[in-house]
């Protein structure tokens, strides 16, 4: 492997990043081709979704209730007018609110790990490079938030940070929704940034002994742009670590919370809210449930084996 | 070493203060009437609301309130409630109003449950993790080592609440090969009947878990036993079984160590899920109700438990640590 590179180095006379060495060293990885591949197809249903509902003839909100018997059980399966069956009770579409579902799954693991990331290093940065008080408090401020129950205070703190985005009867149930979404984000942000400032602060510490850190001073170079030339670009390998470890983690963290009723709430389609729903009905309308279900597990597994195969080709170390 | 045991102690009420501030925030700063959402969402009539303001000194500068509050964990409070004046007795972590008790019994009540949880699931987590890392690293390399290593994977990707309620509805309901799940005290109904209404949680929980150990096991081993002292130990004699786990596990008891003292946190403070989908009424159930019913003194007094608990089990985890690893120099 590194002769292999070493090889062409030599014979382009440029060398290689660790970033393309990695990049590389994943490429070759069938694994985590085939989870990519998934993942791209779930990103594809996510930005098409208004392109698939229309290709299907429905739409996520409208209600067929004449579709529905009067136990509530649909009268009709998956046809050709309803591709994935239609919803007990309010007789909504199943298709394309999963189509539609699949948007605020990636929305949110995508968005909250981006928050992490925008929060945690710049902290983690400024703790490592920084060190003496400054680095204790930050510590101490990530201790505590690690210390803080992380599922109940979400539970609890979600509800309540949508209130302050407005009083609550003055607003419409589909602004409502999109607030809860952008709550969800940032609640998940405020929660998860200590997790990379930890790692970051690591990397950092261990770097900031470095030779071309020295010279960088002496060369009198200002503090910010030894970070942000100098130590930045050097944590490229512990920021991916962290967000691959962070977006399927707030992904089933969405899912998790929509299920209990904490997270997404109607008119949001969400498959955490889907499953949900579908658990009384796991036994006479299987299909209901498997759906959201099965492409909770797909993606999420997609997600972590990508993300092992990335930790694994980004570790030097590693066979 | 007395002097790191006081830093830490004192930094960890530290943290458990700062929780109980932040908690007081979030909840009590809130743009909306503290004294309506105390009240809870339903049954809530004027008089009662009044009663709140009264009895909580709502009108009160916040510095105020929050030394109350305080006070309160140390020494108990009167709340008034329906006209009469009840007492809550120390330590007073609130009253709620929409179940008309103080919350300390509340969760005192639940806690046996959600232990109960946390000791089973431990119980097979450890050992199986354990055991599979390190069967894995004596075979390394081998289909047994992969299948190990990928199945390992897998089930850790799988979302812990996704297998709990598939678990639960095919497992334990459509075919009832694993009992159906509930709390029967052990007290009052046998070690029998406790133990078959927590199977199903332990063995799912207990997979799920094991995972990582089996994972940090296994590196380590890997590690370990490719070190001299080894070679050593088996050109003594020593029987192969010895050599692995004797002498190859106790070096991985650092980050197995650190792991549990998490897990067991977690276990204790988050099993929502898990109290949710088997209908077992632990902590984790106490707040999802409480959520729902809008009853926030006891959403605050669960998460203070739960603090304290996290900062508990740290401090446990850095202390024996200190102990294991006698190279540890505690600054």
């Amino acid at each position: 492997m590194a002769g292999g590179s070493g090889l062409a180095a030599r014979e382009t006379g440029t060398g290689l990043s660790p970033t393309m060495v990695a990049l590389r060293r994943l490429a070759r990885d069938r694994v985590a081709v085939l989870c990519a591949v998934v993942l791209a197809g779930f990103v594809l249903v996510a930005l098409c979704a208004p392109l698939l509902a229309r290709l299907e003839g429905q739409s996520c909100a409208a209600l067929h209730t004449e579709l529905v018997d009067p136990y509530g059980y649909p009268v009709v399966g998956p046809d050709s007018r309803h591709w994935f069956g239609i919803e007990p009770r309010l007789g909504r579409d199943l298709f394309a609110r999963w189509a539609y579902g699949a948007r605020p799954s990636l929305l949110i693991g995508v968005g909250a790990a981006a928050g992490v990331t925008m929060i945690g290093v710049p902290l983690g940065l400024v703790a490592g490079f920084a060190g003496g008080v400054v680095d204790r408090l930050i510590v101490w401020l990530i201790d505590f938030m690690l210390s803080i129950p992380t599922i109940l205070f979400i539970v609890g703190a979600v509800p309540v940070v949508a209130t302050w985005f407005g009083p609550e009867a003055a607003r419409s149930s589909t602004l409502d929704a999109e607030i809860r979404l952008w709550t969800l984000v940032c609640v998940f942000a405020l929660f998860g940034w200590p997790v990379m400032a930890r790692l970051i602060r690591g990397e950092v510490m261990s770097l900031r002994e470095r030779e071309f850190v020295d010279a960088a001073r002496l060369l009198g170079m200002p503090t910010r742009r030894i970070l942000r030339s100098e130590l930045l670009p050097n944590l490229t390998g512990p920021i991916v670590v962290g967000v691959s470890l962070a977006i399927p983690a707030y992904v089933t963290a969405e899912a998790g919370l929509s299920f209990l009723g904490v997270g997404l709430i109607e008119p949001t389609p969400s498959w955490g809210r889907t499953i949900a729903d579908a658990t009384s009905y796991y036994a006479s309308d299987p299909l209901y449930l498997w759906v959201p279900a099965a492409s909770v597990l797909l993606l999420v597994l997609a997600l972590n084996l990508l993300g092992d195969a990335i930790r694994d080709a980004f570790d030097p170390t590693a066979r | 070493m007395l002097v790191y045991i006081l830093g830490r102690v004192l930094q960890g009420a530290s943290v458990i203060l700062a929780a109980c501030v932040v908690s007081f925030a979030l909840f009590y700063l809130s743009p909306s009437d503290p004294a309506a959402a105390l009240c809870g969402t339903r049954g809530c009539t004027p008089q009662r609301l009044a009663e709140i303001r009264a009895s909580l000194h709502l009108d009160d500068p916040k510095a105020a309130q929050v030394a109350g509050w305080l006070r309160g964990l140390v020494v108990g409070r009167d709340i008034r409630s329906g006209g009469i004046d009840r007492h809550c007795p120390a330590p007073c972590l609130g009253y709620s109003f929409v179940g008309d008790q103080p919350v300390t019994p509340m969760i005192l009540a639940r806690i046996p449950v959600t232990a109960s949880i946390c000791l089973g699931a431990t119980a097979i987590f450890l050992p199986l993790g354990l055991l599979t890392g390190s069967a894995a690293a004596r075979r390394r390399g081998s289909p047994l080592d992969r299948v190990l290593v990928g199945g390992s994977l897998v089930i850790s990707s799988i979302p812990a609440y996704l297998l709990l309620l598939l678990t639960a509805l095919y497992l334990t309901i459509l075919h009832p090969i694993l009992p159906r799940g509930g709390y029967h005290p052990l007290l009052r109904d046998g070690p029998i009947a406790w133990a078959s209404g927590l199977l199903a949680a332990w063995l799912v929980l207990g997979l799920q878990f094991s995972t990582a150990y089996a994972r940090y096991s296994r590196a380590s081993m890997v590690d370990t036993l490719s070190q001299d002292f080894i070679r050593t130990s088996r050109a003594k004699g020593l029987p192969e079984r010895s050599v692995v786990y004797r002498h190859g596990l106790r070096a991985s008891l650092g980050p197995v160590l650190t792991l549990l003292g998490l897990d067991v946190a977690g276990l204790l403070t988050g099993a929502v899920f898990t109290e949710r989908i088997f209908d077992l009424p632990g902590l984790g159930t106490l707040s999802l109700d409480a959520l729902g019913t809008g009853d926030l003194p006891v959403i605050m007094g669960v998460v203070i438990v739960a603090a304290t608990t996290l900062v508990l089990a740290n401090l446990l985890v850095d202390l024996l640590y200190a102990v294991l690893d006698p190279r540890i120099t505690l600054r």
